[in-house]
């Protein structure tokens, strides 16, 4: 097999996907622009106002900035977890998927930061952060973890984009100059020589088993901020586990859906098949059931042992927030479950379905966790004006949320115009292992 | 042990230019002097007023002297962090005496230029269970001797100091609001927005003050450091006419609530003293006595306005006082 | 010119306004208060004298409702029949309150009995009344002694008047507060009567003093009708103290955190960190095994 050729055969494949914008994708950037847009006005006017144009007030000081970031870091976690793992094990399938997963962990890192900076009132002092560290305090744990967690992640992603940046250099007739130029200086010199292909495989073998680490204190970290304080409902030992397997559970969603997504947009059905839907929703399945019994631990200790606090706390679960409740804790759990356990039941569609329910489902077990401990503290809300007490969010946190999507995925599409959604190098790898495997899912059927 | 002549020597040089001046007062000019000096520190007055009357027999509104504004040199913020040396202050409240007249509320939120919503010291109606009857809780901020709020706040904008002052730098503060979600009493506010009365800078910012406030930052109560180091009792304290407040030094084991002043080791062990939710391990320094012999019936505290009722309608006593059409 | 007249006045007052901002009329009606005008004299401890008016306006409905009189001209004499001699003169205060100090060598018109009448006058205004009040007192001498006496400090309280041929004698029947001074307040202690001029008190053993291990223990007749009110202080070193002598540990919250914090942060980033180190020094080998490759080419 000639591997130039089918290099440049694949460059073929990939660049229309990469190089023209087409009518739909047009669209679907204008509306996302027109969404981040809408952000920054939002952003603006918090700014200049102050928070006062949130819903927070002195008793629900974190609303939903708070649980975007939640949500984001832990798509990013998970995400880097998963990849971590396709890569560190080598994983039969990985190729399909693995570069969607690291895309995914490193611009939900980006995003969500962003979040938890609108959550500080005064943005003008940021660098006090830097200035006045104190070690003591989780939010500088989670500075550092982030900031740490974020170049060795974008290393990561950079590590596994060599070689196709390479390949690109390699076959860029027709391609803009700037383009051109843009990956020659990225692909450093790769040449796919020997000594060359086993050092950058060390190195992202070592990096693959780092970021997994780091993704799992990062998110540790981010539980602690709620489980190291005094409060009913947040004081729990088992958070950071309990967040990291609720992460997976929405990450391994999130993935579904982009795969879904990518599949159907750029027909890529041949690479990105039935069986790797299965896999994923195996993986949702198994993390489903195990966040399921984390969830259920966690409440189901607290109305055992009803200790007056978190009595109080659930009191107000079951009563202000009962639909959420359900949604979150019963459906976002038994529906996926249901759906993915009975084999029939399990089709591409199916299981992007609960998918779905899983991510939406996680978002308001989030919210669940981090706003009705505020509205029941240990001392009951009295003596304050009656619009302090409860909360809900205003449109100028609403714009900013729905603007932090936007921005998602805006920049997961600017991402997929710069390298191939599959990559190439290892398509090419796994046609260089020979087509004596011939059920591998990522064996290229010619169309 | 260097510091802590600096501030009685301060306070002693200012009395003893007023003994100067008063020792020399048996003639008609040096009585005349002193007026002049008080006409001058008229002028450097505060923006607070007090109703006064004058020999013409007319009521005026005058600036108060003295309220938030210090004696003598400026305490920095840096300086605000060290405390008054050895010190430890503590606050006694004797839940059988507060009928939620809420002087001390109004009185704290005057000096420390706060919005009639505002409160530092905030009258909660509490029920230990169904059996007992609903007692009026006055809680101020505890100043911790484990401070969650100083533990978890990333920029050391809130600090604890020698003398068991909790305080909150507003220069510092980047308001992330962790220690508004770490403190287990809720005692922490937030300046939302800008307000007109921040921009007034006739007084120099110290955290012992708190004033001016800044938006996007923490406020609490503060236990008054800048009176302490004047020697007078927080705003509170002073002006509860119940005397359900009792404040000191427990390095001396004194505490007064302005009228009598008592051991507070006596009072604790005599009255049963506790902590509010002492399992927490926080440590607080303000200590209760239970409601035991009340003093005054429960249905006193609604002699208030309907808004601030209306902040109690959640407790089952008031909605049923309210079905007896009591209220 | 009419125009110009009229801004002209309009500026006077305006100008005028401005001149007293912070002095504001308030409708209020005088017969609803009932004048308080108080007047006391304190010997200090340094036997200096203090003469104390207070002037009050409390209303006779709202006991809440006090107004101090403010501005107010007292004077002060010293009395004796037909004599008299001013003291002083001074205004009140916010609080309602003149207030002179006379120095300890003072020489006052004194009756055969040694006693001083005192008097402090408002004159009166248009819309007040004058108001005068007069106490007489006999001086005394009052002194407060501690000693260690069987381990346990005691509070000795000696007071005595004299009589024209400077002979002490000593005080009977007369209260004597036995007090000592806080940071913020000064606690009473005891209670007693002077017999024969003297009163004891044992200190309590556990009560501690300052933060120097001082204590200021006050002796005082409070409001005697022929001795008026007598202050009398004495600081002794007192072995007591009650400053826990807490070592300066690193507490989560205090600025420097617990050691081992340090040490785990700075293990796992440097850990962390080598590795990406070492990542990006291998990147740099590829890179130059690239160009080497190019050269070659």
């Amino acid at each position: 097999m000639d591997i130039a050729l089918r290099k440049k055969e694949l460059v073929k494949e990939f660049s229309p996907m990469m190089l023209k914008p087409g009518k739909w994708s047009k669209i679907w950037i204008a509306i996302l622009l027109a969404l981040i847009l809408g952000g920054l006005v939002a952003f603006v006017v918090q700014v200049t106002q102050g928070q006062e144009v949130t819903g927070m007030r002195d008793n629900v000081v974190w609303g939903i900035y708070t649980i975007n970031f939640i949500f984001f870091l832990c798509l990013s976690y998970s995400g880097a977890f998963a990849s971590g793992v396709l890569h560190f094990f080598n994983t039969p399938w990985k190729n399909a998927v693995s570069r969607i997963v690291e895309i995914i962990t490193v611009v939900s890192l980006i995003v969500g930061p962003i979040f938890i900076i609108l959550c500080m009132a005064r943005l003008d002092r940021l660098h006090y952060l830097f200035i006045y560290p104190r070690i003591q305090s989780p939010i500088t744990w989670d500075v550092i973890a982030i900031t740490t967690d974020l170049i060795g992640c974008l290393l990561y992603l950079y590590l596994t984009f060599i070689p196709d940046f390479a390949i690109l250099r390699d076959n860029s007739e027709g391609l803009p100059k700037w383009r051109k130029k843009l990956y020659t200086s990225l692909a450093i010199g790769y040449r796919d020589t020997p000594s060359q292909r086993r050092r950058l495989h060390k190195i992202t073998k070592i990096m693959s088993a780092m970021v997994i680490a780091l993704a799992i204190i990062t998110y540790s970290v981010l539980a602690w901020i709620f489980s190291l304080t005094l409060q009913p409902g947040w004081n729990s030992t088992i958070f950071a586990p309990y967040f990291i397997v609720a992460g997976l559970y929405s990450g391994v969603g999130v993935i579904i859906i982009a795969m879904y997504l990518i599949r159907k947009y750029f027909k890529l059905d041949h690479y990105i098949r039935k069986a790797h839907f299965l896999s994923a929703g195996v993986i949702l399945l198994i993390t489903a059931l195990l966040y399921g019994y984390f969830t259920f631990s966690e409440y189901f200790a607290r109305w055992f042992s009803h200790k007056t606090h978190d009595a109080n706390l659930l009191d107000t679960l079951f009563n202000d927030y009962f639909w959420m409740f359900i949604l979150a804790n019963y459906i976002g759990i038994l529906v996926p479950i249901a759906i993915v356990f009975f084999k029939k039941l399990r089709t591409i569609k199916t299981i992007t379905f609960a998918a779905v329910i899983a991510v939406v489902g996680l978002w308001f077990n989030r919210y669940l966790i981090v706003v009705p401990t505020q509205e029941t503290p240990y001392l009951p809300i009295q003596d304050t004006r009656p619009e302090f007490v409860h909360y809900s969010a205003t449109w100028v946190e609403w714009a900013l949320s729905f603007a932090g999507v936007a921005a998602f995925v805006l920049f997961f599409m600017l991402l997929m115009r710069l390298v191939p959604i599959i990559p190439m190098s290892g398509i090419i790898d796994y046609e260089k292992k020979g087509k004596a495997r011939r059920k591998g899912l990522t064996q290229q059927q010619q169309p | 042990m260097k510091d802590d002549k600096t501030t009685p020597s301060a306070t002693n040089r200012r009395k003893f230019l007023k003994m100067g001046l008063l020792s020399g007062a048996t003639t008609v000019a040096g009585a005349s002097l002193l007026a002049n000096l008080a006409s001058e520190e008229e002028l450097k007055a505060s923006g607070e007023k007090i109703r006064v009357l004058t020999p013409e027999g007319k009521m005026v509104e005058v600036d108060a002297e003295s309220i938030n504004n210090y004696p003598e040199a400026h305490i920095t913020p840096e300086e605000s962090r060290k405390g008054i040396p050895g010190r430890k202050f503590v606050m006694v409240i004797d839940l059988s005496k507060c009928k939620n007249a809420r002087t001390c509320v109004e009185n704290c939120q005057k000096a420390h230029h706060l919005d009639y919503n505002e409160e530092y010291m905030k009258i909660l109606l509490l029920q230990d269970h169904e059996e007992a009857d609903p007692y009026w809780f006055p809680k101020p901020c505890y100043h911790c001797d484990e401070p969650p709020c100083v533990t978890v706040c990333p920029t050391g904008a809130t600090f604890k100091r020698e003398d068991g002052i909790v305080l909150i730098d507003n220069e510092r503060c980047i308001g992330c609001k962790f220690c508004v979600t770490s403190c287990p009493y809720s005692v922490r506010q937030f300046h939302w927005s800008h307000k007109p009365k921040f921009d007034d800078t006739s007084q120099p910012y110290s955290p012992e003050t708190g004033v001016p406030g800044e938006v996007g930052t923490v406020m609490k109560c503060d236990f008054c450091p800048d009176m302490l180091r004047q020697g007078k009792l927080p705003h509170c304290v002073s002006g509860c006419p119940m005397g359900v407040i009792y404040f000191g030094d427990k390095n001396e084991d004194m505490v007064t609530n302005g009228e009598e002043t008592v051991r507070f080791s006596e009072l604790i062990n005599d009255r049963g003293g506790y902590r509010y939710l002492e399992h927490l391990g926080t440590k607080p320094n303000v200590y209760y006595l239970p409601p035991v012999d009340r003093q005054f019936p429960l249905e006193r505290g609604f002699d208030v306005d309907e808004e601030i009722i209306e902040r109690y309608k959640d407790v089952p006593y008031v909605q049923d006082m309210k079905e007896k059409g009591k209220i | 010119m009419k125009f110009n007249l009229f801004t002209y006045i309009a500026y006077i007052l305006l100008f005028g306004l401005f001149l007293a901002p912070n002095v504001m009329a308030q409708e209020m009606n005088l017969r609803d208060y009932r004048m308080r005008f108080r007047f006391k004299t304190v010997k200090q401890p340094d036997q200096s004298r203090m003469l104390e008016a207070s002037f009050i306006a409390a209303n006779k409905k709202d006991r809440k409702d006090r107004l101090p009189v403010y501005g107010a001209e007292i004077s002060f004499f010293n009395i004796l029949e037909e004599e008299k001699v001013a003291l002083g003169t001074t205004k009140t205060s916010k609080e309602g309150i003149a207030r002179i100090l006379l120095p300890k060598d003072q020489s006052y018109l004194r009756d055969e009995e040694g006693k001083v009448t005192l008097k402090a006058v408002f004159e009166g205004t248009d819309e007040m009344d004058m108001e005068e009040r007069e106490i007489t007192v006999k001086d005394v001498q009052l002194s407060v002694e501690l000693s260690e006496k069987d381990s346990v400090q005691t509070v000795q309280v000696n007071a005595h008047t004299l009589d024209s041929l400077g002979v002490a004698i000593p005080l009977e029947e007369a209260d004597v507060i036995i007090s000592v001074q806080g940071m913020l307040s000064r606690m009473v202690m005891d209670e007693g009567t002077l017999e024969d001029g003297m009163y004891e008190y044992k200190m309590p053993i556990d009560l501690p003093g300052d933060m120097d291990g001082n204590m200021t223990v006050f002796a005082t007749i409070e409001d005697h009708e022929d001795y008026g009110d007598v202050v009398q202080k004495k600081t002794v070193k007192w072995e007591v103290t009650n400053i826990s002598n807490q070592e300066n540990k690193n507490h989560l919250w205090s600025e420097v955190a617990p050691i081992w914090m340090y040490v785990v942060l700075t293990i796992l980033l440097a850990g962390i960190w080598a590795n990406f180190a070492y990542t990006i020094s291998n990147l740099f080998k590829i890179k130059k095994e690239g160009q080497k490759l190019e050269q070659s080419l």
